[in-house]
């Protein structure tokens, strides 16, 4: 203590000796800092550290007595509701970042080119990305009810009718094509920033040892594209695990329970059957798995200056 | 490139973009149709699947008579005094984080970020509970609270301010100016590119929340726009002409936002996405 105290005195004697100082500086920088820093650090502590806190005590009380353990999880891990919520969640992941980014890096590449009128294309392809999901869950469930569009659609092209989210094996599909609407267009737009950064020289040069189209995607496109394309992949993922409107504004996890989505489960859980431990542990195992994808993303923000 | 080349690449970007912008405008020309209207011209596909025969304003007029109305204001004063405030919070902490010199600031740096990263929604339930003993369910202060503080937003400002030269806050320090001038009257006015993303950020966030409000204000008095709308899908005989008509209503302001303020927002995109 005395020592750190020490310390900052030295410090502060130090800087009153540098040229620049004058009357109006009596604050360290560090006091200043802590003025500037109060309010984002209340903040975090009571929007984000509170409750996670909150989430993790609640989930590790068993009982009335109130006492520990890990009843909760181990209950939670033996309710099948909660196995279905966690595969339809995985199986839903496994699907739609993938489909997601390969969309998003196919018209990226294709708006990337100077087509005519292509800052119209880019921007008609961009706006559905300001739509708020609960919008978007509306206007494409009709779309997509049995009547709607989407069959009329492909009825016109002479495709049977199809039932989307009224089937248990086509309703997960069609909430990913449902949230895919917005979705790609906002990745596209971080893989379409990263496809500016490429030097052209790098193609130049390719072209002149007689590189075809594939090897210069191969071999110049993606290694340069890698850092925005980490960092979607990641950003996805997470978004992707967080999909809430469009369940509980369509199908409410159904039909039977194929897309029940682990924050609907969460949601129906903890707020619609009271069952605030269950809810909790399912709180912390989700807070969990992101907070390791969220890691490697703050890692991608701010390293990699060595590399 | 050639000739070749250019007609299918063009024909997937208007592919794309059709099907970007269809679901829109169909919804949009429904909301202007009589309700009974609205599944008749589908199938077959026809010009009147796009073309009403007949054109009302009843809808719009209902929905504007009805509860959306005043989702609509909820939805605009929220959303205004979480960018005001918002932007205030976030701009002091990367003030904090980029001009000051201190120990710990790498520390201070990386657990706020990380900690604003934990997406708000996986926290929303459990904070949810943290409101409602704060006695902060149906009010204003608890709709707007959990969008004030935005890491990204946080982020993109201090890499900013990170730009700004240090010699600059030393040569108005000389001049008399204290840090709270240096931060109002040097690094916000230089700042406008970064601000504007920032608030787009914290705009975004408000405007499309929708699990939150959901949880925190169940009164119908303090439902904000988005989850109104979802109410219209949840009645047992949804009036669609209604409901399309608060969809769309409900996406036009972000989209013009979106349009008047592209540069940034993509700007701001490179910022966290590719740069090293």
């Amino acid at each position: 203590m005395m020592t750190a105290l020490s310390t900052t005195r030295t410090t502060e004697a130090a800087s009153k000796a540098v040229p620049a100082p004058t009357p109006r500086r009596t604050l360290s920088e560090g006091m200043v800092a802590a003025i500037f820093l109060a309010p984002a650090v209340i903040a975090v502590l009571v929007l984000r550290i509170w409750p996670t806190g909150l989430a993790l005590w609640q989930s590790i009380h068993v009982g009335s007595a109130g006492t520990f353990g890990l009843a909760n999880y181990t209950f939670l891990f033996s309710d099948p509701s909660f196995h279905d919520a966690l595969s339809a969640t995985l199986l839903f992941a496994l699907i739609v970042n993938p489909f997601q980014i390969a969309c998003a890096l196919g018209l990226a590449l294709v708006l990337h080119r100077a087509l005519p009128a292509g800052a119209l294309w880019r921007t008609l392809i961009l706006l559905p990305v300001a739509v708020p999901q609960s919008v978007s869950a509306i206007i494409m469930g009709v779309v997509f009810r049995p009547d709607g569009p989407a069959n009329a659609l492909l009825a016109t092209i002479g495709l049977p009718a199809q039932g989307f989210l009224t089937t248990p094996d086509q309703a997960l599909y069609t909430i990913i094509l449902i949230v895919s609407w917005i979705g790609v267009g906002y990745w596209m737009t971080f893989l379409l920033a990263g496809l500016k950064e490429i030097p052209f020289a790098l193609y130049e040069a390719a072209v002149i040892d007689g590189a075809t189209a594939w090897q210069q995607f191969r071999y110049i496109t993606l290694p340069q594209l890698r850092r925005p394309l980490t960092f979607v992949l990641v950003a996805d993922t997470v978004a992707n695990f967080l999909v809430f409107a469009p369940v509980q504004i369509l199908t409410k996890g159904g039909p039977q329970g194929s897309t029940n989505l682990i924050m609907n489960d969460i949601y129906t859980r903890g707020f619609l059957s009271g069952d605030v431990r269950g809810a909790a542990a399912e709180t912390g195992i989700l807070v969990g798995i992101v907070v390791i994808v969220v890691a490697i993303q703050f890692r991608m923000m701010t390293g990699g200056k060595s590399e | 490139m050639n000739r070749k080349q250019t007609v299918p690449l063009l024909v997937i970007a208007i592919g794309a973009a059709a099907a970007a912008m269809l679901p829109l405008i169909w919804a949009g020309i429904s909301a202007l149709r009589p309700s009974a209207e609205i599944f008749r011209y589908l199938s077959p596909l026809s010009i009147h699947t796009f073309v009403p025969t007949q054109v009302t304003f009843e809808n719009v007029i209902a929905l504007w008579n009805g509860p959306f109305a005043r989702a609509m204001l909820n939805s605009a004063v929220v959303t205004a005094i979480t960018v005001l405030l918002g932007l205030v919070i976030c701009s002091m902490a990367a003030f904090a984080l980029a001009a000051l010199n201190y120990r710990g600031r790498g520390v201070v740096f990386a657990a706020m970020i990380v900690s604003f990263l934990i997406p708000f929604d996986s926290i929303a339930v459990p904070l949810a509970q943290v409101f409602r003993d704060l006695n902060l369910q149906n009010s204003y202060a608890g709709l707007i609270l959990p969008g004030i503080g935005n890491g990204l937003a946080v982020f993109l400002l201090r890499q900013f301010f990170l730009g700004i030269p240090r010699e600059l806050a030393e040569a108005a320090m000389v001049d008399g100016l204290g840090w709270f001038g240096i931060f109002t009257r040097i690094y916000l006015p230089l700042s406008k590119p970064a601000l504007i993303g920032a608030g787009l950020i914290l705009f975004v966030f408000q405007w499309q929340a929708y699990l939150w409000p959901l949880l925190i204000a169940p009164d119908p008095d303090y439902h904000v726009a988005s989850v109104a709308i979802a109410s219209f899908a949840g009645q047992y005989d949804v009036d669609y002409g209604q409901m399309f008509g608060g969809a769309v209503f409900t996406a036009l302001l972000p989209m013009a936002v979106l349009l008047v303020f592209q540069r940034y927002f993509i700007a701001s995109f490179a910022t966290t996405g590719s740069k090293d």
